[in-house]
């Protein structure tokens, strides 16, 4: 009985305290994410699609017959060897070919390293129109907040197919192909980029207002002021980075949602034109034979839930991380 | 409570004639109705003109939307070309009534939108009862029983279901339950349209054919409220007063149903709300892929017409609901929540 | 409060449903003028529905105002003409009582005179008997001015007068001999302005109105033709006509259902399920897909369609190669349509073609396609003077890429097709451009930014017809109808002159003597060829579906439901 009770005696001593240091805010949010499990999951999900599509062109290669020669890369993804057309899956192209004899495998690759571009971009202009917008609204306020809000609100009605629509004819007409790290691209990536982004930051908008107009009125922004410091460095230095949380979950699922529009828009006959794939438009091309040739759009379909899904689990995860109110518990 | 359903619906007008401008200004840019009239053989120039002075589509941008709002029966237009204005104009404009007539089909546009709305309704209503019936059941029980199997693999596929491009599911379960079933010899659902023409118009057929379309629908969206419900429970069963009545001995059940759900559905209320006046607008996809005549296939085959008396009308007609549906949410909300008061 | 909540909700639900069932319509403005008569049981004559997929809605059912083809197709339930076409493309009469002809007659000695005589028992489906002034006020409705009609042709630049001699006779007087009347005068053809409006009908909306373009009639004709009668037009969702007992050759059907689906992968699946007896316009690799079920057919019919390539050669807009003969040719060689054709297409059904008018018999010609040969292609590039100078992979002259604009419409079998042709070319050093636009700017004219009419572009892909069965088209090769901004009219958006050409177009427009003719395109035919105008990609009949479920379906190319009245339902 002694020595149990000297043992754990002794072992309560020996044990340290935790530290007493708080961590940061930006710890315990990384903290709070690491927890979340399928935010774990999701962020796996991702590093592994960023790796695919980066890396994966280095695999894709083989022996393009109708040119008679050895290709590889995105010179691979355009071979089309029409006596080859809607092969399934097999030991030359694992994924199968396509309608003209194109390497699925490949398309995959290359059509998601656009499809993510976009995404990201699209992503990248919403941020920035609905945080710029939703800023000066609530820092100016009066006639310039009406003015910004009617607009904003004005912009929700309208149906987003329509604006979609409406983008498709006011942006396009003849933009040039451009050099994306290697990639010819088509101008018609741009437009799709400033479409989506267009028709999706209004959201965004009203929530960096409200925090911005809660923010606005606190001590140290009147400091900021009362010593002199212009209204752009004021909004973008201080007011603006207290309402990252916000912006990152926004930026976040915007990608997803992007990705999504993308495959939208494609069916309806605005996407990325040309023969550069994309996973929406390789989705587009599959949908006359959902019943007979399933790995058309298995793959490229398989490769958007993926993405989508972990991105959305990493924004659930994201979202509980920095959001000091939410009282989800672990 | 008048005073302010008064002073919202004041405040809703500036929007309505702020998004009239906008969507107009929008407009064109789309290009010319006229131009795609043509076929394979165009039309010649000349008739093209006399076309476009008869729509009065000659006159500038401003002109063309004082005239949607106010008419033109008060001006004379120019309608054979000579430069001098002769014949009073034939319309009087949306303030006072005349939505205006179809560029493609010269048919009235509320005639045409009278036509294709109450389509559009039962698919829309029926479906929107079902994702709401689904949504609050899946939530709340995710909710209650959280991170059990149930619950993760309904989130699983609610993630799923939201991720899927709807026109690849439509089609999808078209492919099962109509084509393939059919097949089999299993009981199977018709592929297209809104009855069968041998049976005729019931409400038997016109449910038949709604099964599959309401279930695209649906699908896609309880996915997404379903997990906003039960976010919403999570966080209300975690309040103090859930708490008290449990230890007042309330049973579970009661407290779920008079306690946890009114308070948790508030949110889901503000949601719905805000999402009814786009039933109006219909699922464009959806429609389109069974042959649903209903507003979304009004609406894009006139977008790519650029029939902007008809777009026009629809987007207005949606813009209309939404400040009203606004107004009403925030009434059933004061009434469902004693704390709030209007004013 | 949730519970009447769901009560209000059921309500809406159930009130809408109702609504639905009830309205929505556009109902006939006079019910029909008769009655299916009653046979001793009390049963109708006829039975059985026949439904038929578009997969666009027509705009108009007036033939003055449309030039849709799933307009014009209805009219052979609704609104015959003088004389359809069979399934051999020959004419067959309907309204008239023969076709007109040298040897009856009815074509005058010098060709600048018309005479059609109409069948004495003829009504409109209100009991009206149909007559020679309803041609005469059809053909004054076309040329007034008050109304905006799609087209006048042929009326306004070849016809001097249309008159009614007797009620049964219609004079129609022109000004040169025109070779293609016989699908162009009140013919049954699917294009704009062929069909004879009822003018007890719509003169007195003419008066009231001063036009006719706003008449109920062109939205609601419920007064028509044909073995069946429009019943009612429910816009997005389907037009329904009925059977006329009151025809000369009453149909055996009840009613005809015309259902509107727009999505073609929601139409291919209609069909296989049986959800409906016809389909229209599919593609040769649905065939397999279609048939697998046993009870569906696939025909093909010919049409007069050639898919083929328009090289721009207009000095103002062309490439600088475009304009050299062998640099043509050699793009010909160096294209392999018949790859194409055998793993995109179906062989049998679309072959390739080697000139516009091979799928529009007997005005055909003999002429071999270009074959496929690479090296040859090399060799005559090399020979112009384009090589590749800089390695840059694709030929060269005097500092300008030999890089082609090669743009089409938006079809998903057209954009496969210029990917692989991309990669054909690339082996012999061209390098391509590619364009997609969508179906309403593809075709528009000079003044509405169409990018064939403005001459951007160096190779057009798309799919022609003359005047089937007519081989007409003059207008799109003569010199004075070369597009640009004086003349925006102008239907020679290729920028071709040829004076020969002009005369050999102009003599067949007005050689009313078929063997003539047919020498006449033998010479057209291979100048063209030889000038490497048109390069033939294959021929493109109307594939359509029919289900065993409904018989004697036999489908015109010019006319398809020439034979309407003969359909019956296997039951």
């Amino acid at each position: 009985m002694a020595d149990t009770v000297s043992t754990t005696l002794s072992k309560e001593t020996i044990i340290k305290p935790p530290s007493s240091a708080p961590l940061s805010p930006l710890r315990l949010g990384v903290r709070r994410f690491r927890r979340h499990r399928m935010a774990m999951i999701g962020l796996g999900l991702l590093l592994l699609l960023i790796l695919y599509i980066s890396f994966g062109g280095f695999v894709s290669r083989g022996y393009c017959s109708p040119i008679k020669q050895n290709v590889s890369g995105e010179a691979w993804a355009n071979c089309n060897d029409t006596s080859l057309k809607l092969n399934p899956p097999s030991a030359s192209h694992i994924f199968g070919t396509d309608v003209i004899g194109r390497d699925i495998f490949a398309r995959t690759i290359y059509g998601g390293q656009i499809s993510v571009l976009i995404g990201i971009s699209a992503a990248v202009v919403e941020v920035i129109l609905g945080a710029v917008i939703g800023s000066l609204a609530a820092y100016y306020g009066g006639w310039v907040d009406s003015v910004l809000m009617r607009f904003t609100e004005a912009m929700l009605n309208i149906p987003s197919l329509f604006l979609l629509i409406i983008g498709a004819h006011f942006f396009s007409g003849g933009l040039p192909t451009f050099n994306f790290f290697g990639r010819e691209l088509t101008g018609s990536v741009i437009v799709i980029i400033l479409i989506i982004g267009v028709t999706s930051w209004m959201y965004l908008a009203r929530i960096v207002r409200a925090n911005v107009l809660s923010l606005r009125e606190r001590d140290y922004i009147s400091a900021a002021r009362a010593l002199g410091a212009s209204d752009g460095r004021i909004i973008f230095l201080h007011l603006l980075p207290n309402t990252i949380a916000p912006l990152i979950v926004s930026a976040t699922l915007g990608v997803a949602n992007a990705i999504l529009a993308e495959a939208y828009v494609s069916f309806l006959g605005l996407g990325v034109q040309g023969a550069t794939a994309t996973w929406g438009n390789m989705l587009d091309g599959a949908y006359q034979y959902l019943d007979t040739a399933p790995w058309l759009w298995f793959f490229p379909g398989t490769m958007i839930l993926l993405t989508v899904l972990g991105i959305n689990f990493v924004g659930d995860g994201l979202r509980d991380a920095l959001d000091p109110y939410s009282t989800r518990h672990l | 409570m008048s005073t302010y359903i008064l002073r919202r619906l004041g405040q809703g007008i500036p929007q309505l004639f702020i998004i009239s401008i906008i969507l107009f200004m929008l407009m064109q840019a789309f290009g010319d109705p006229v131009a795609t009239l043509g076929a394979r053989t165009p039309t010649k120039q000349a008739d093209k003109e006399r076309l476009r002075r008869m729509l009065g589509l000659d006159q500038p941008a401003y002109v063309q939307y004082l005239t949607w709002l106010v008419g033109n029966d008060w001006r004379k237009m120019d309608l054979d070309g000579d430069g001098t204005p002769e014949t009073y104009g034939q319309r009087r404009g949306i303030l006072r009534g005349d939505w205006g007539n179809s560029l493609v089909t010269r048919r009235p546009v509320l005639e045409m939108i009278g036509d294709r709305l109450p389509n559009t309704l039962i698919l829309m209503i029926t479906a929107e009862v079902v994702i709401i019936t689904s949504s609050l059941a899946i939530g709340l029980y995710s909710a209650l029983r959280p991170y059990s199997l149930f619950d993760n693999l309904i989130t699983g596929l609610s993630f799923v279901g939201y991720s899927m491009p709807v026109f690849w599911l439509a089609l999808m379960l078209m492919y099962i339950f109509a084509v393939n079933f059919r097949r089999w010899g299993l009981p199977y659902l018709p592929t297209v349209g809104m009855f069968d023409p041998e049976v005729g118009k019931t409400p038997a057929e016109l449910i038949k054919h709604m099964i599959l379309p309401v279930t695209t629908l649906a699908i896609i969206s309880i996915a997404g409220y379903s997990r906003f419900v039960r976010s919403s429970v999570l966080e209300v069963l975690s309040q103090d007063y859930i708490r008290t009545a449990r230890a007042k001995g309330v049973r579970s059940f009661q407290v779920v149903l008079r306690h946890a759900l009114p308070n948790a559905a508030l949110p889901f209320i503000t949601l719905i709300g805000l999402d009814i006046p786009f039933l109006l607008a219909g699922a464009v996809v959806t429609e389109r892929i069974f042959a649903w005549p209903g507003m979304g296939r009004l609406f894009i085959d006139h977008t790519a017409r650029a029939d902007f008396p008809v777009l026009m009308g629809i987007l207005i007609l949606i813009s209309i609901a939404v400040v009203i549906f606004q107004i009403i949410t925030d009434v059933i909300y004061s009434f469902v929540d004693p704390r709030i008061r209007l004013g | 409060m949730k519970r009447n909540l769901y009560l209000l909700l059921s309500l809406v639900v159930s009130a809408s449903i109702i609504l639905a069932a009830c309205g929505g319509a556009v109902p006939a403005t006079e019910p029909p003028a008769a009655e299916p008569p009653a046979n001793e049981s009390g049963a109708s004559a006829f039975s059985g529905t026949a439904t038929i997929t578009f997969t666009q809605e027509p705009d108009n059912l007036n033939p003055l105002y449309t030039t849709m083809f799933f307009s014009g197709i209805t009219r052979d339930f609704w609104l015959k003409a003088l004389w359809s076409f069979d399934e051999n493309n020959q004419p067959v009469p309907e309204l008239a009582a023969e076709i007109p002809s040298a040897e009856n007659g009815g074509v005058s000695a010098d060709g600048k005179t018309l005479t059609i005589k109409l069948r004495e028992d003829i009504n409109w489906s209100d009991g009206t008997p149909i007559t020679a002034d309803d041609f005469v006020f059809t053909y004054e409705m076309i040329m007034s001015d008050k109304n905006i009609v799609q087209t006048r042709y042929p009326y306004e630049d070849y016809v001097e007068s249309v008159e009614a001699q007797d009620p049964q006779t219609i004079v129609v007087h022109f000004k040169e001999p025109f070779a293609a009347w016989l699908t162009n005068i009140f013919s049954g053809s699917p294009s704009a302005g062929q069909g004879v409006l009822p003018k007890h009908v719509l003169q007195p909306v003419f008066d009231a109105e001063g036009t006719i373009d706003n008449a109920e009639w062109n939205k609601a004709p419920t007064v028509g033709a044909g073995p069946f009668v429009f019943s009612e037009w429910e816009s997005g969702s389907h037009i329904i006509f009925k059977a006329n007992p009151n025809w000369s050759t009453p149909p055996k059907l009840e009613q005809i259902f015309i259902r509107i689906v727009p999505d073609d992968a929601a139409q291919e699946a209609a069909i296989i399920a049986g959800d409906t007896d016809i389909g229209v316009f599919l593609s040769s690799d649905q065939i397999e897909k279609l048939e697998a079920g046993g009870n569906v057919k696939v025909v093909a019919v010919a049409s007069g369609y050639t898919e083929g390539w328009y090289p721009n050669v207009n000095p103002e807009t062309a490439h600088p190669a475009m304009l050299d003969v062998n640099v043509r040719k050699a793009i010909a060689l160096a294209t392999d349509r018949f790859t194409i054709v055998k793993d995109l297409l179906d062989e049998s059904i679309n072959p390739v073609s080697a000139s516009f008018w091979d799928n529009n018999p007997p005005y055909n010609s003999d002429l071999k396609p270009y074959p496929y040969d690479p090296e040859e292609a090399k060799r005559l590039l090399d020979a112009a003077g384009w090589v590749d100078s800089n390695g840059d992979g694709t030929r060269d002259k005097d500092g300008v890429e030999l890089v082609l604009r090669y743009i089409t419409n938006d079809r998903e079998l057209r954009k496969n097709v210029q990917a692989v042709v991309t990669q054909q070319w690339s082996l012999v050093g061209i390098g391509a451009d590619l364009q997609n636009y969508s179906s309403d700017m593809y075709f528009n004219g000079y003044n509405d930014n169409g990018p064939q009419a403005q001459g951007l572009y160096d190779i057009a892909e798309y799919s022609d017809v003359g005047s089937f069965p007519d081989p007409e088209s003059s207008s799109d090769w003569l010199c004075d109808q070369i597009s640009s901004a004086d003349n925006p009219d102008g239907l020679n958006w290729q920028g071709y002159c040829n004076p020969k050409m002009d005369e050999l177009l102009k003599e067949q427009a007005t050689t009313l003597d078929t063997a003539k003719r047919i020498d006449f395109y033998k010479q057209i035919q291979q100048l063209m060829y030889d000038e490497v105008i048109f390069i033939g990609m294959w021929k493109d009949p109307d594939l359509w579906s029919v289900n065993s479920r409904l018989q004697n379906v036999t489908l015109s190319g010019a006319s398809p439901f020439w034979n309407a009245q003969e359909w019956e339902t296997a039951q």
